[in-house]
């Protein structure tokens, strides 16, 4: 065997090396567990780090946010209700009566006053002089809301300014006219409405054509940050992948599907852990770093993980420090009790509670001939649909328990919720007996037309082509079936079901809304007339009397004068019934231990500077979890060679016999 | 907009309820008739008796065949049924294997649903268990055949044609023709399959039929190739220009006289294709390309049971039931094309 | 030689054109472009006018003549533009995505070729014994199986339960190695069924060669008879039958590193075909055509450098 097996054998021993050498499945390089490092996954890598044109929740806002911080913050601890305090801000903004004087007539409008603290500094940067930041200025925050209405620049959320600005509107079209022909916007043209100080540089003034109290929230997101204009002017589009910011993190790696890797700013200005919090927040030991300077850890590391098998065992295995409860790993985690397993518990994980304010809903197209119109007999055909979908079944299958069933459509947290409201619409197991009732009032008596006789077939939209996604539809087919109506599944790639939605080409969908502020404004605008598809109002419910309450409630502070209309409003979307209310879904979020000051926050995006590592235990617990197992291997090398020991004595015999027949002449002859 | 009855299967329209009944059980009966008919009377020629002789001595041809009839005989059950009380159409697979639907996962022959807070108990015994909506995974499984056989047949009813005709036409004329067809496969086979096959689904939306056309337009180069090479040795045979010297025209000779010869490497060729266009649908599926929800195929089931086996306590019955269903039949015909080969063509045995 | 090389270049222009055109009818003739744009646009609900800017700034607002004639220029000059869902140059994302790809694809090529030749020589070896009838099955069976299942059973069985390779992700330099590790038994696997058949096949006609005999006659044993002499003819026909599959390596594997998180092009198109990225499928399409033509070339030249009998005219 000296030379036959050598190639066999330097396979193997190659195979033999390369599993030794790389041995482990630790995915990071050695040692870093131990140090204050943040390690999370994404599951793909954000589209886009620009802050104005950004709007997806996820690591994407934790990124940006991270990076441009804004006039105002929410406090990481004061969580009940929501508080939202000056970040960049020297103080709260000053708030006095504005006359706005436009062709002859007179608006009483609103002058906000913002001032900013002196000692914020733009990170360094190579469009900079010396590449060394400079000193954030009121201009920066002017030239973010013109680089808002630059046409280049698809800003989300430039709509909610556009009507309310003085001179916003006109600024937008010039700059859209310019863009026409082919000419860069004009970012020196004077706004009557984007007031800067001539005395002070840190001062700035918006003017407004109404009072509109939700300005302090769009204040504190990341679309008014500050923004260098040597940067935008450097970098462009390419700002989308070079942010240039003046908060806690600076993005000092970005590899596409890899990684980003955000490190501490070094010239961040003082900016402190707070010293008061939430009843309790001190005996949970949230309160031990109070007055450290932030951020209290060194790097954040993103990775891209796609699959989420495959994130949940990097978890598990201790190579993430978070993650959720989902549908997959929930019986793992949660006991029947509802609190954490005791496995999961001896590993140092914490289950903690996230309420993100948002609503997910069925939405019926009201302009369909079927489903839509505002006739009694239409409304009860909803209301007929909307008593036979069990919400509850929905959330037990896709969000396991978790989460409450909708009632209408402002989510808890929110000013407006009403705990106690019990829709009327909305199915509780005896009142099948109401929807088929209702349902013959419609005119389908058993789910049958009652002059064609014909079965009532609905088709229902959906985005989501996953496996998940087929669960879905199957459980809303197999509701509906109770009442005879037949439902057909239409799935659409995401673009295609948006753009049948938008052009009114669907009869059933599902649709869901997550807060931007929590303020009610920004839910019940969901089914506000002029917010008609392709705006958020894809149902395109339209009633007069429902947007002129709008139009009163969106002014106005929270009041119980506020509150009613509130009431009124949902009284009406409820009898009408455009939506079948879903869920307001509640998260569970999984931390180890070795995560210090974990307090989840369902609005604000920026809490990652809070959290303290424990790089010690993590590393020893690494190391302790993740052994590796040699042997099944060497069972399976040594069962082939046993197996092969009885075929080399069958190849000897060939040999011998063949070296026999070789040696005499007469054999060749024969064969 | 109302649709009383189910849409027709075979095509897009609307018939009263006994037509369409008689019209979706003619086709899948007709389509198994015609293949036992060209077996059967393939096995008068000498050529295929031959071969038939050598496969029936063949152990492992014998058993795989009786796998993919076995397979095509469910695909063929759940291609023949009849509407119910209710006006919906339900295939004899539908009426014997249906199980009530629970509420959620459970293992084989489980009482109680697994991994919910509170368990339930079931309606039903499952023999592979249930899914995550409580869908019986058996009954899963035996849908997903009709699938792949229709991805499998369909796509060789488009492709082999296809191939034979521009295989045979090329051949046969050579010059212009010939480069004509030689520039278009060539074209076409520069393109990396995968690459095409995404590209042809992107814009031709999901479903079965697209994808069964999209697999036939991407896969007809490799039968057109052989296709063409073979007829160019049987041009110059003596029985061609017998043929011609009888006054046959070119259409004659080339489709009655030259492509019976072209048959047995077809056979093989399509045999061996077929377990290839199965599991591409398992790939295209977790390309999120696949046939589309509403039609239970393996591939979907493999998709979804992706996540399932981070679970604890694993959930292995749906992705073990799609794989090895898939991987029996993709074995039963690599190992009966192999032996095709050997028996048809003993030139090529190993 | 180098006049052959000028001529296969040339005959590759009418194919390049006409799978040019064939992309062209594919991706503008077919697809609405508004919906793409509203798509892309990271906004929750884009405004026309927004839809209008990016349209036109992807050059989908002009007359079809006019994109035909975009799309053939960009196409030919290797200019494939920025891609429609991030913006991004489509030539950076490639520049960062053809080293891990090209690292992970070639390690797996050679493992695969490596394992494929001793095994097949082992069959070879063994011939006739059970253990050549076993290892044919096997392969019959390995091949049987889908590459999906491959997937999740090996991160399944390797990175879960022997915890011997991390379950996904990639460094550059020697650590890659580990990463590569899974992807590298499963390209392995899913592949020796037909490869080790065409090899043992290729490798059993030399044995039955008259120089072998002569060899044998000579007295030289069974195993330098096989290692020494069949090996280096049959090496011919093995080299030529892989090569055309070395520059294919650049595209790296659609499933394999969208699986195990590998930064290379094969995810790139993956995610591409997730957002229906037209612009960049475009671009891969005509890049693996190039590449594919590249390989075809590489295999003829290869096999006249490898067999002096073959004369390339």
């Amino acid at each position: 065997m000296r030379i036959s097996g050598r190639p066999f054998w330097v396979a193997i021993s190659l195979l033999g090396t390369l599993l030794f050498s790389g041995c482990g499945n630790n995915p990071y390089p050695a040692g870093q567990a131990g140090k204050a490092v943040l390690f999370r996954a994404m599951s793909d890598d954000p589209r886009t780090l620009d802050p104005s044109i950004s709007y997806m929740s996820g690591p994407e806002s934790a990124t940006v946010d991270s990076i441009y911080p804004s006039y105002f913050h929410y406090h990481f601890l004061k969580q009940e209700p929501f508080t939202i305090e000056p970040m960049l801000g020297a103080k709260m903004p000053e708030r006095r009566a504005y006359i706005v004087k436009s062709a002859g007539k007179t608006i009483n409008g609103e002058e906000w006053i913002f001032k900013i603290r002196d000692d914020i500094r733009f990170q360094d940067d190579a469009c900079f002089p010396d590449g060394k930041g400079r000193n954030v200025v009121a201009a920066d925050f002017i030239y973010a809301f013109r680089r808002m209405a630059d046409p280049k620049v698809p800003c989300p959320v430039l709509s909610f300014f556009e009507d309310k600005i003085v001179g916003f509107d006109k600024y937008i079209a010039a700059n859209r006219a310019l863009d026409e022909k082919k000419q860069a916007a004009d970012y020196s043209a004077p706004v009557e409405g984007l007031y800067l100080d001539p005395k002070d540089p840190l001062v700035f003034h918006i003017r407004l054509k109404q009072p509109y109290p939700q300005l302090k929230y769009l204040m504190a997101m990341h679309f008014t940050t500050p923004i260098a204009h040597e940067a935008a002017e450097k970098y462009g589009k390419e700002l989308a992948r070079h942010p240039v910011g003046c908060g806690p993190y600076v993005l000092s790696e970005w590899t596409p599907k890899k990684r980003i890797v955000l490190t501490k700013n070094p010239h961040y200005y003082r900016d402190l852990f707070p010293s008061e919090g939430d009843k309790g927040d001190r005996e949970a030991g949230l309160l031990e770093d109070a007055g450290k300077q932030l951020p209290l850890n060194d790097e954040i590391i993103y990775s891209t993980v796609r699959e989420g098998t495959t994130a949940w065992n990097m978890f598990l295995q201790g190579y993430l420090d978070s993650y959720g409860v989902t549908q997959e790993n929930f019986s793992q985690v949660v006991s029947k009790a509802g609190n954490i397993t005791p496995e999961m518990k001896s590993k140092g994980i914490t289950m903690r509670k996230v309420v993100t304010p948002g609503v997910n809903y069925l939405a019926f197209n009201m302009s369909d001939p079927v489903v839509g119109g505002y006739t009694e007999q239409k409304r009860k055909l909803r209301q007929a649909i909307s008593l036979s979908i069990d919400a509850q079944a929905f959330i037990d299958l896709f969000s396991q328990g978790q989460g409450r069933t909708a009632e209408s459509i402002v989510p808890p947290g929110l000013f407006g919720y009403e705990k106690n409201y019990k829709n009327p619409y909305r199915r509780y197991e005896p009142q099948l007996k109401k929807a088929k009732q209702l349902l013959k009032e419609a005119g389908y008596p058993d789910g049958r037309d009652a002059k064609s006789g014909e079965k009532l077939t609905l088709f229902f939209d959906t985005r989501t082509v996953t496996a998940a996604g087929r669960q879905y539809s199957a459980l809303l087919v197999k509701q509906l079936r109770q009442l005879g109506i037949e439902v057909q599944t239409r799935a659409w790639r995401p673009n295609v079901w948006e753009e049948r939605v938008n052009q009114g080409k669907f009869q059933i969908i599902e649709f869901g809304w997550l807060a931007d502020y929590p303020d009610p404004e920004n839910f019940v605008f969901l089914l506000y007339g002029p917010n008609k598809r392709p705006g958020p109002n894809c149902t395109a419910y339209q009633r007069p009397e429902y947007d002129k309450l709008f139009e009163k409630m969106r002014a106005m502070e929270d009041s119980p004068e506020r509150l009613k209309i509130i009431e009124q409003m949902r009284d009406m979307e409820v009898e009408d019934c455009p939506l079948v209310f879903m869920e307001h879904s509640e998260d569970l979020a999984l931390n180890y231990d070795w995560i210090r000051n974990v307090k989840p926050h369902a609005i604000a995006n920026d809490v990652s500077k809070y959290r303290r590592v424990d790089g010690a235990t993590r590393e020893s617990s690494e190391a302790r979890w993740n052994k590796p197992i040699y042997w099944p291997i060497l069972v399976f090398a040594g069962f082939v060679v046993v197996g092969s020991i009885p075929a080399v004595g069958t190849v000897k015999q060939r040999r011998t016999r063949r070296l026999r027949r070789d040696s005499s002449p007469s054999a060749e002859l024969k064969s | 907009m109302l649709s009383p009855t189910r849409v027709c299967d075979w095509n897009n329209m609307q018939f009263s309820a006994t037509f369409s009944n008689l019209l979706n059980n003619a086709l899948p009966c007709g389509i198994v008739a015609l293949v036992l008919i060209a077996i059967v009377r393939a096995g008068r020629t000498p050529l295929w008796a031959e071969a038939y002789r050598r496969l029936r001595r063949n152990r492992v041809a014998v058993i795989s065949l009786i796998v993919i009839a076995l397979y095509a005989s469910v695909a063929a059950l759940d291609s023949v049924g009849w509407t119910n009380a209710d006006g919906a159409w339900t295939s004899v697979i539908d009426r014997v294997f249906q199980k009530p639907q629970e509420r959620y996962y459970s293992a084989p022959f489980a009482f109680m649903t697994v991994g919910e807070p509170k368990p339930h108990r079931l309606n039903a015994r499952h023999i592979l268990g249930t899914d995550a909506i409580g869908n019986d995974v058996f009954y899963q499984t035996l849908k997903g055949c009709r699938t792949a056989m229709i991805i499998g047949g369909m796509t060789l009813l488009i492709s082999t044609p296809l191939a034979l005709f521009f295989g045979i036409v090329a051949g046969y004329f050579g010059k212009r023709v010939d480069d004509a067809v030689q520039y278009v496969y060539t074209v076409l086979n520069s393109i990396p399959d995968i690459l095409l096959l995404v590209s042809m689904l992107l814009v031709l939306g999901q479903g079965l039929w697209q994808l069964c056309v999209a697999l036939g337009i991407t896969s007809w180069v490799g039968l057109c190739r052989l296709s063409r090479a073979e007829t160019l040795k049987h041009r110059d045979r003596e029985y061609v220009r017998a043929a011609r010297a009888l006054g046959a025209g070119h259409g004659r000779i080339m489709f009655r006289h030259i492509l019976p010869n072209l048959l047995p490497i077809v056979i093989i060729t399509t045999t061996l294709g077929f377990s290839g266009l199965v599991m591409t649908e398992a790939i295209l599926s977790y390309l999120q390309l696949g046939v589309g929800e509403g039609t239970g195929s393996w591939g979907n089931m493999i998709d979804g049971a992706r996540l399932e086996l981070a679970r604890e306590p694993i959930i292995w019955w749906s992705l073990f039931a799609a794989s090895t269903a898939m991987f029996v039949l993709v074995l039963a015909f690599n190992l009966f094309g192999d032996a095709l080969r050997d028996a048809i063509d003993p030139r090529l045995r190993s | 030689m180098l006049r052959y090389v000028i001529r296969r270049i040339l005959y590759a222009v009418p194919i390049l054109i006409g799978v040019s055109l064939l992309t062209f009818l594919l991706f503008y003739c077919t697809v609405s472009p508004e919906g793409m744009a509203r798509r892309n646009l990271s906004a929750k609900n884009p405004t026309p006018q927004q839809i209008q800017g990016w349209l036109h700034e992807h050059g989908y607002d002009k007359p079809r003549s006019e994109q035909f004639k975009k799309h053939m220029r960009e196409l030919f000059l290797l200019r494939f533009g920025n891609s429609d869902a991030s913006g991004e140059p489509i030539w950076d994302r490639l520049r960062v995505g053809i080293g891990p790809s090209f690292l992970v694809g070639s390690l797996i090529f050679l493992a695969a070729l490596l394992t494929d030749i001793s095994l097949s020589l082992y069959v070879a070896y063994y011939r006739g014994t059970y253990l050549d009838y076993w290892a044919t099955f096997l392969g019959v069976l390995f091949m049987s199986i889908n590459y999906v299942v491959y997937m999740i059973g090996g991160q399944w069985i390797v990175s879960k339960l022997l915890r011997l390779a991390p379950l996904a992700g990639y460094e550059s330099g020697p650590t890659a190695l580990k990463f590569v590790f899974v992807p590298m038994i499963i390209g392995v696997l899913a592949g020796i069924g037909s490869t080790v058949r065409f090899y043992r096949t290729v490798i059993l006609e030399e044995i039955n060669q008259d120089y072998v005999r002569t060899a044998r006659a000579k007295g030289v044993g069974e195993q330098q008879v096989l290692f020494r002499h069949v090996l280096k003819n049959a090496a011919i026909p093995i080299l030529t039958s892989t090569v055309t599959s070395i520059p294919l390596l650049l595209l790296g594997g659609l499933l394999t590193e969208s699986f195990f998180n590998i930064p290379g092009v094969g995810s790139m198109t993956f995610d591409a075909i997730q957002s229906q990225d037209f612009a960049v499928i475009r671009a891969m399409v005509f890049l693996g055509t190039i590449l594919y033509i590249i390989g075809l070339t590489l295999t003829d030249i290869s096999y006249a450098i490898a067999d002096p009998r073959v004369r390339l005219e």
